[in-house]
């Protein structure tokens, strides 16, 4: 149910209400139209995670490299016991 | 895909699975929060891996098995009226009524359609208007938002022939109702990480503190639920209870204020029994 994957956005609607902005959103070469209304501030090129058609947060590119980072310290620590 | 493959690999796996086991002193109880996350443990076979001092228990439950017995039934009379073209996700679907479930009678000819996003159901009602069009609104936190953007829509639109049928949950009075049962066994929960990229954590914080019990909020691939499994173990090693973030890339302490805005304009909270739970106070 509360299934969400990480989609690059591709290009954005021009509404005016912001609840009402799209944007077509790249999973890995398929294409749909999703609703950004809660990522207002979700620039193209961004990767979103989206559940039910809906944006529902932005990915935070910075933080998902310092987490694989962290992985390959725990890889160096195990290494030096 | 990019962001996803690094969080199924096998190698990293490999080493979280390492990095519990060499932690792990005694037996420990923890409970995934959310369904999604169970589903990934016995897909990707995390509870095989594991060492068998560390049992997982899986609940309390998805928002689609918690769904009242009753809510099934007006969902199903509701989808059986001529007039009425019934919308819900595919879920819902076979989840069984007193009687008969939606894709019984989806197969008997009534109108019911599955739809992918909830926004899918105002078009169809634009496309239809001398139908009845209702939206089945399930789901925690996550999808909450989707529902009341329909609502806003709806309104904005001024729609004469759409309706919801609401039947949404949260999911922190539920983690708190379980704390509280004499019966508890469960020592350290992983949160639900979707839920969280809404809501935030600061509702947890009280949780863990009151009652001494170690939350980290945790994404969905396999190396995000072992991240998740070994800093909730490495808390209860250490005699700490905190509410500690796994999912950093997704989840924002504030969770997403845009749609907590719109969903506190559109629902009430209310009490509301949860399915193999009984009654539990502000549930939705």
């Amino acid at each position: 149910m509360c299934l969400a994957v990480p989609g690059r956005i591709i290009s954005l609607s021009n509404d005016i209400d912001p609840l009402a902005r799209k944007g077509q959103i790249d999973f890995s070469g398929i294409t749909k139209e999703i609703s950004l209304a809660y990522v207002p501030e979700a620039a193209i090129n961004d990767y979103v995670i989206v559940h039910a058609g809906f944006a529902i947060s932005v990915l935070d590119e910075d933080e998902a490299h310092e987490s694989l980072q962290a992985f390959q310290a725990l890889d160096e620590f195990r290494n030096n016991e | 895909m990019k962001y996803l493959a690094e969080y199924r690999d096998p190698a990293t796996a490999k080493k979280l699975v390492a990095a519990i086991a060499s932690i792990t002193t005694k037996p420990w109880n923890i409970m995934e929060v959310c369904g999604g996350q169970t589903h990934s443990i016995i897909k990707y076979g995390i509870d095989q891996l594991l060492p068998n001092a560390i049992n997982l228990i899986h609940g309390p439950g998805c928002p689609v098995c918690v769904t009242p017995l009753e809510y099934i039934d007006k969902a199903l009379a509701i989808a059986q009226l001529p007039e009425v073209i019934f919308c819900s996700f595919g879920d819902m679907l076979r989840v069984p009524g007193s009687h008969h479930d939606l894709l019984g009678l989806k197969a008997q000819g009534a109108d019911i359609r599955i739809v992918y996003s909830p926004l899918e159901s105002l078009t169809i009602a634009q496309q239809h208007p001398d139908k009845q069009v209702v939206f089945f609104g399930v789901g925690f936190e996550t999808t909450a938002p989707a529902t009341a953007l329909l609502a806003y829509q709806a309104k904005q639109l001024a729609l004469k022939n759409f309706s919801l049928l609401v039947c949404h949950v949260r999911v922190p009075p539920v983690m708190e109702a379980l704390l509280n049962s004499p019966n508890n066994q469960v020592q350290g929960f992983l949160g639900a990480g979707h839920v969280c990229s809404i809501m935030g954590y600061h509702e947890y914080l009280p949780l863990a503190a009151h009652f001494k019990m170690p939350i980290v909020i945790t994404g969905f691939e396999p190396v995000d639920i072992l991240q998740g499994i070994y800093l909730c173990i490495k808390q209860l090693e250490e005699g700490r209870f905190e509410v500690e973030n796994e999912y950093r890339r997704v989840v924002k302490e504030q969770g997403n204020l845009p749609a907590q805005q719109l969903m506190q304009s559109v629902f009430n909270i209310v009490d509301r029994p949860w399915r193999g739970l009984d009654n539990i106070a502000a549930a939705v």
